[in-house]
């Protein structure tokens, strides 16, 4: 049984490594995008997803060798950073100065990628309906006490 | 490219300060501030061995030293395999010691072990020469950089300052703990900047560098061979070896040097504060021997290359096509020796803290108490080293030469501890006094001043071209061999024999069966001698001018730098053999049983030191 010291220490010493893991990949994912989006061109974009990909496995890993789970802050930040890109990729397609020609595919091609990734790590992680219910709010909403039952799949 | 640089060290500072006030949090016991508890997590204590491996080695040395020597140069790269096997050997059985006779850092565990308080004072002197002259001496390095890099924007005292400043930080924050979380992940990010930037650099500049055109190195120098196995030259300052210095022996020589950097005080007190787990294999097998060894020997020659002008200038081409591709090299050069600098400061204050001033100058302290003078002594040692690297960089540079040879003097005494229990006390005090004594004799400080008070010498820095770290291991080890012969069953021999007893019974290393235990030291041998010793003269033509033919081979590289990625194709399964085939690797803290080393010191502080406290003690009191 670990003291709350001991969970407190092992809390930081993951954080710590997760940093380790974003602090070269959001490095090399910002300077790639930077030069794709000058004079690097389309190619040099696809490798700054690729970065942030390289990131989020390894993110995965280390939760696979500590044996825990994003953690709340971790999924609210990187869906809001993921929120932020989507309507900057808008944004930058309505402003309409010839964005969308060069990096429309390279940017909706990363994104979507990176939404397949996290649905490919939700499926093979918690399986196919455990994966569905962290999404499913709405059945939440009005929760009745037959819901808790065994045989009505137990998911509470 | 001034403001993306200062962002980007403000960003990496404010990480330290972050990391260093969650580990103040997380940990807020007083007892565990100096050697966290000695439960470092396994990962942080690999990348952080990785980190200060090449930051001690110096990146921005080793790039110089290639584009002015070539391959040759970077060939001693290869010695980090050594330097891998080393730590391999050692830090199981230092790390076992400390935990079952209660030994605190390496000075307290051979001081114990040798029954012998000089030891201890020799490891400490080792630690304030990595902490003071050799920190400052890369303090000053990194601080002329980010001037001419700002171009004079940022002053050079005031980046050696600031620097320090922060570094200081997480050292006094969160102590021990933090300061190796801090260098953990910033390694993470030097292992991905030094492969990328060699990649980015060969993608984006428009001339081809290395292997598409040779090395520009200095006239008189040999490109892309060894030149000679050894060379009759009097040493640098008296002689010139025809060719570039780097030749089998200078090699050797040089990669023996690099066990210097496994066998400082902070390396191994890194180790031994580590938690029981994998880190003692995945650092020499994963990290420095398969990471670290090739991204040097192949990302080391492509940057060296493209740094005719300097790693400013490069910096500069970088920055004009990318930004951040300019900022990233000079972040890498940058980091590699912040790291340096705040490991080994770090390491040599606590260690000078807990070794000197609270066994012997405040015996009897709080922990509470105890850790405010850790933290002073934080102060006065970060403040040492920037005042020295500001004020005395020549200082530093000619004293800290010193700490890598005088470290690899450890060796007999470590090797000792850990497996021979026949080398006795007088015989490693012996062989340290001729070891040191060589040292001296062929590094500037002992030329120095012996030309300035006597007479010339007929011989300069490096004789024959072998590093100074040979030559005193080579009268080191003579005179432990011959002193051990009649000293072997000395008075602390009883002493000896407990630990090693308790080494057999309970933790018996696994060398496998005789053909095993013949295989992996005669291959390790035949390694050594192809790949860093005089062999690897060999390699200069061995894949160009293959001996089984007339012809040429048209490889379009050249033949020494595939004799080199070969040997470390080689090398780094042969340390993973030792590491798991001979459970060198791992540590376990199940089964541990206590073994009792009598202390060799009187923890009191002598009676002038203890007069002195107590007059000012007694005026403090009277004062209030």
């Amino acid at each position: 049984m670990m003291s709350s010291e001991d969970e407190a220490s092992a809390r930081l010493d993951r954080h710590a490594l997760v940093l380790a893991v974003w602090l070269p990949a959001g490095f090399a994912a910002f300077g790639l995008l930077h030069y794709g989006f000058g004079p690097g061109g389309a190619w040099w974009v696809a490798a700054g997803f690729i970065a942030i990909l390289a990131g989020f496995a390894a993110h995965v890993i280390v939760n696979a060798a500590l044996g825990t789970n994003f953690t709340a802050r971790e999924t609210g930040l990187g869906l809001v950073l993921y929120a932020v890109g989507m309507i900057a990729l808008v944004l930058a397609v309505l402003r309409g100065d010839g964005f969308a020609a060069r990096f429309f595919l390279p940017v909706a091609g990363g994104m979507i990628t990176l939404l397949l990734a996290v649905v490919f790590y939700l499926l093979t992680r918690l399986g196919t309906r455990a994966a569905f219910d962290k999404f499913d709010i709405i059945r939440d909403n009005n929760p009745r006490r037959a819901s808790r039952l065994t045989q009505r799949g137990r998911h509470r | 490219m001034t403001l993306f640089l200062v962002m980007a060290l403000a960003l990496l500072a404010s990480l330290g300060v972050y990391l260093a006030a969650l580990v103040a949090r997380a940990a807020p016991a007083p007892a565990t501030f100096g050697d966290a508890g000695a439960a470092l997590p396994g990962w942080a204590v690999s990348f952080a061995a990785a980190a200060v491996v090449v930051a001690g080695m110096g990146l921005g040395d080793h790039l110089a030293l290639t584009l002015r020597y070539g391959l040759q140069a970077s060939h001693t790269a290869l010695g980090l395999i050594l330097a891998a096997l080393t730590a391999l050997l050692l830090q199981k059985r230092l790390w076992l010691a400390a935990r079952i006779a209660g030994l605190s850092s390496p000075g307290e565990a051979l001081g114990h072990y040798y029954q012998s308080a000089t030891l201890r004072i020799v490891m400490l002197t080792l630690a304030l020469l990595f902490g003071l002259p050799f920190a400052a001496n890369l303090l000053s390095q990194l601080g002329g950089l980010l001037a001419a890099a700002t171009g004079g924007a940022v002053p050079r005292a005031t980046a050696i300052w600031v620097t320090a400043f922060f570094l200081f930080l997480p050292a006094v924050v969160g102590g021990w703990r933090a300061t190796v979380l801090v260098l953990a992940v910033q390694a993470v990010l030097v292992a991905v900047l030094l492969p990328g930037l060699a990649g980015i650099a060969q993608a984006m500049l428009p001339r081809p560098g290395f292997p598409g055109v040779p090395l520009q190195v200095a006239a008189g120098n040999l490109a892309d061979q060894i030149p000679g196995v050894i060379q009759f030259s009097a040493g640098i300052g008296k002689g010139i070896a025809q060719g570039g210095i780097f030749t089998g022996v200078g090699i050797a020589s040089a990669a023996l040097a690099l066990i210097g950097i496994v066998l400082s005080p902070g390396f191994l007190y890194l180790g031994m504060t580590a938690r029981a787990g994998r880190s003692t294999g995945f650092a020499p097998v994963w990290l420095i021997s398969a990471l670290l060894t090739g991204v040097l020997l192949i990302a080391g020659p492509m940057l060296a290359a493209r740094m005719g002008q300097g790693p400013t200038a490069l910096a500069a081409q970088l920055s004009a096509i990318e930004p951040f591709a300019g900022v990233a090299l000079l972040l890498l050069l940058i980091l590699t020796a912040q790291m340096a600098v705040a490991f080994f400061t770090t390491s040599g204050a606590i260690l000078i803290s807990r070794e000197i001033i609270l066994p012997f100058v405040l015996p009897g302290l709080s922990p509470v108490k105890a850790r405010l003078t850790t933290r002073i002594t934080l102060a006065i040692a970060f403040a040492l080293v920037a005042s020295l690297a500001a004020f005395a960089p020549l200082a530093s540079a000619v004293f800290g030469s010193l700490a890598i040879p005088l470290a690899v003097q450890m060796l007999p005494a470590f090797l000792g501890l850990a497996y021979l229990r026949w080398i006795s006390r007088s015989a490693v005090l012996v062989g340290l006094i001729f070891g040191v004594l060589m040292v001296l004799f062929t590094e500037p400080l002992g030329l120095i001043l012996f030309e300035g008070l006597f007479l010339d010498l007929p011989w300069g820095r490096w004789p024959l071209t072998v590093h100074s770290a040979a030559w005193g291991l080579v009268g080191n080890v003579g005179a432990v061999l011959l002193v051990a012969v009649f000293t072997r069953s000395g008075a602390e021999r009883a002493q000896r024999d407990r630990l090693h007893d308790e080494f057999a019974a309970s933790w018996p290393v696994d060398f496998g069966g005789k053909t095993a235990q013949s295989a992996k030291w005669s291959l390790t041998l035949i390694w050594a001698f192809f790949a860093v010793g005089p062999g690897a003269i060999l390699g200069n033509s061995f894949f160009s001018q293959p001996v089984f033919t007339t012809g040429d081979a048209a490889l379009g590289v050249p033949s020494l730098w595939v004799w080199q990625l070969f040997y470390w194709l080689i090398g780094v399964p042969l340390v993973s053999w030792l590491a798991y085939g001979a459970q060198l690797g791992t540590t376990s803290d199940q089964g541990l049983r206590r073994v009792v080393l009598d202390d060799p010191a009187r923890k009191a502080a002598p009676g002038w030191i203890a007069a002195g406290v107590a007059r000012i003690s007694a005026r403090q009191g009277g004062g209030r």
